[in-house]
């Protein structure tokens, strides 16, 4: 018998021992009073604790275990410790669930949980903001019938999850969204989410570049393949093997250019190759590239240089002098013969420095300059090809420009000419004393 | 009924309902395709891509006609399921109508890219104003999975600015017109494009309104929206 069973027994014990000590003493008439005073009295106090704990379980969930006395006393201390420690299991757990929204919530990713039947059970914010849900109204929808792009249907219902569905955004359809559905549990399926515009741009990027690198190296390639093969096979007299081994060194030389070229905007890119902070003599640096551009005109242009105001620019000289001789040997390239190319400096009244060269060449149509920056973008690609250009060359001056803090300004006007200017900004321009500004070197070359 | 039949009852309305939506999002796709045709220079793939589109959609209509009234003939539906089988047959024709009009605006683009850089310029505001439908159709078709009056009421409300970009377009047309004959050709393929986006408008506002008789049980098309509103707050 447990002590609680025993103790329960007690005053019942004591009721019946005084019920039957009063009948050996005073008889039967008193032994009924006292044994049933007795007996109500015990069936009162059991009542009494009966009616405390029918209340408290009928009362709210955390209410206070009721205290008792006697027997009843230990009973409810019991009782009252397991429902302390169901309580503090229960906030465990709790704590555990508001752990694992608060997860979810943090995903960078949306996540959305299916049941066996594809309806939404729960949406992160995440998925809502992604998807467009509505996590407190859309419970038990078909997800289909809210994500209801058909790369995603045909996704669903393919059946192989290895793989993402990638789909345009509902809300905004330039943006891309990366859809996969993770079996688990039961028939049930995680919907992970993910934005994942800026990283297809990359990809195409990437895609359409290498295509264009591929098709510019081929070209060259071919032309010297086809002439080897002629001079395999074909008896030539000297003249013309002479004349095709030219050709062939030519189109050499264009690949070298695009490969260097394409090494020059790698290096730009790279991030572990920061710009050097030299004193570039902007002087120095107009008389080299004007001694490259008459080197290139072979004399069949009025190489103009105006050198401004003496000044240093802090930035690199390399870059800057490769970013200008690209501007200058273009200028070159198209204006036709007889033409004028003008190399000047100036720096602004807002001390920027300006380095620009104007031509008076065929000039580019309005529509084609916001584009003309672009790798391998040509307006007329033969042209550029039958001149030796690259298609890389504003990209780099770009590229420069802007590592420069500055930037690449075209302006230009079909069949009157262009002026290309790289704009430094007058945190890199350092005027010299204005003494040496009237001694600079101006002069005009035919 | 049993239960069992119930159940598959229950099923079926699913199906169509669920049918309806992935139609509509075919719409979309398609709507899409077609603002993108308007905004790049022409591209041929999308061009093929809305055509394609087209036939999906036609053939996702004739589809759900044919569920539609095999439910009709199989279970005598009344009430809340007949209104909801009638309400998705019309909500159909209206995306059919949809598939149409975009497919019209895909080929005038083609056709007026051709022609003049005027077009470039108006067919700016054409391409915004599609960028509206589709939130509109977005919007109506949401509201009907969801079953929801209050936004389908605000589909209805924005009806109204597609008219008004419509009507702007066809005046900044006219002007053009009147100033140099030349652009006429051009200008009437655009006002084509733009009545079809208008149409767009409507038919996204159709949608909107069956979502509202379905819900409430009430024709809704010719109201107002003040009216609608009013018939919304009743319980």
């Amino acid at each position: 018998m447990t002590p609680i069973v025993r103790r329960s027994l007690a005053w019942p014990a004591v009721v019946a021992a005084l019920t039957l000590a009063t009948l050996a003493g005073a008889g039967s008439a008193a032994a009924l009073a006292v044994g049933g005073v007795g007996a109500v009295a015990v069936v009162a106090y059991h009542l009494w604790h009966l009616w405390r704990i029918a209340a408290w379980a009928a009362g709210p969930p955390d209410a206070r275990v009721p205290d008792g006395y006697g027997v009843w006393g230990p009973l409810l201390t019991l009782i009252h410790r397991r429902v302390r420690a169901r309580n503090v299991y229960e906030q465990d757990l709790r704590n555990v669930i508001a752990r694992f929204e608060a997860a979810a919530s943090a995903m960078p990713d949306g996540v959305v949980v299916l049941d066996a039947a594809d309806r939404i059970e729960v949406a992160n914010p995440r998925a809502q903001a992604l998807l467009g849900l509505d996590a407190a109204h859309d419970r038990g929808q078909p997800i289909v019938n809210l994500v209801r792009q058909p790369g995603f249907l045909a996704y669903l219902e393919a059946g192989d999850f290895g793989d993402v569905a990638l789909v345009p955004s509902g809300r905004e359809p330039a943006r891309m969204l990366a859809l996969q559905l993770v079996p688990f549990a039961a028939g049930r399926k995680l919907l992970m989410a993910r934005d994942v515009t800026e990283r297809e741009a990359v990809a195409r990027m990437r895609r359409e570049f290498i295509a264009n690198v591929s098709h510019e190296l081929k070209t060259p390639l071919t032309v010297i393949a086809g002439f080897i093969e002629t001079l395999q096979d074909l008896e030539l007299d000297p003249a013309q093997r002479a004349r095709f081994l030219g050709l062939m060194r030519e189109q050499a030389h264009n690949m070298q250019r695009l490969v260097a070229d394409l090494l020059t905007l790698s290096a730009l890119e790279s991030e572990d190759h920061p710009l050097v902070d030299e004193e570039v003599d902007v002087a120095a640096l107009l008389r080299a590239a004007a001694d490259e551009a008459k080197l290139l005109s072979r004399g069949q242009h009025a190489v103009d240089v105006d050198a401004g105001p003496a000044a240093i620019v802090h930035g690199s000289h390399d870059e800057l002098a490769s970013a200008y001789g690209n501007l200058v040997s273009n200028a070159i390239r198209y204006t036709p013969s007889g033409g004028r190319v003008a190399l000047s400096w100036r720096i602004g009244p807002d001390g920027t420095g300006v380095l620009a060269v104007a031509d008076t060449g065929i000039g580019i149509a309005a529509e084609y300059l916001p584009r003309l920056a672009e790798r391998f973008y040509r307006v007329d690609r033969s042209r550029s090809r039958a001149t030796g250009g690259t298609g890389l060359g504003l990209a780099i001056v770009k590229h420069v420009a802007l590592r420069h803090g500055g930037e690449l300004a075209i302006e230009s006007e079909r069949g009157r000419g262009s002026t290309f200017a790289i704009r430094l900004p007058a945190s890199r321009v350092v005027p010299a004393a204005s003494v040496t500004s009237s001694a600079a070197p101006r002069g005009t070359a035919a | 009924m049993t239960e069992h039949t119930n159940k598959q009852f229950d099923a079926e309305m699913e199906a169509i309902r669920s049918g309806v939506l992935s139609m509509g999002g075919v719409v979309e796709q398609q709507l899409m395709r077609a603002t993108a045709a308007l905004e790049k220079e022409d591209d041929a793939g999308l061009i093929d891509a809305v055509g394609a589109d087209e036939i999906a959609i036609n053939r996702l209509q004739v589809a759900i006609d044919q569920q539609c009234a095999q439910i009709i003939a199989r279970r005598q539906p009344t009430a809340v399921d007949l209104r909801m089988i009638l309400t998705v047959s019309k909500i159909v024709n209206d995306l059919e109508r949809i598939g149409d009009e975009v497919k019209k605006i895909a080929r005038k683009a083609v056709e007026t890219y051709g022609s003049a850089r005027l077009a470039q310029v108006r067919i700016y505001d054409a391409a915004k104003t599609l960028g509206t439908t589709m939130t509109m159709l977005r919007l109506a078709l949401d509201a009907f999975a969801r079953l929801d009056v209050v936004a389908a009421a605000d589909v209805i409300d924005r009806d109204a600015a597609v008219d008004a970009a419509f009507a702007s377009i066809l005046r900044q047309l006219v002007s053009y017109m009147m100033e140099d004959p030349r652009t006429i050709t051009p200008a009437l393929e655009i006002v084509f494009i733009a009545k079809s986006i208008e149409r767009i408008g409507d038919h996204a506002k159709n949608i909107a309104e069956a979502v509202v008789q379905v819900v409430k049980g009430k024709d809704v098309r010719h109201a107002t929206a003040d009216e609608i509103r009013a018939e919304i707050a009743q319980p």
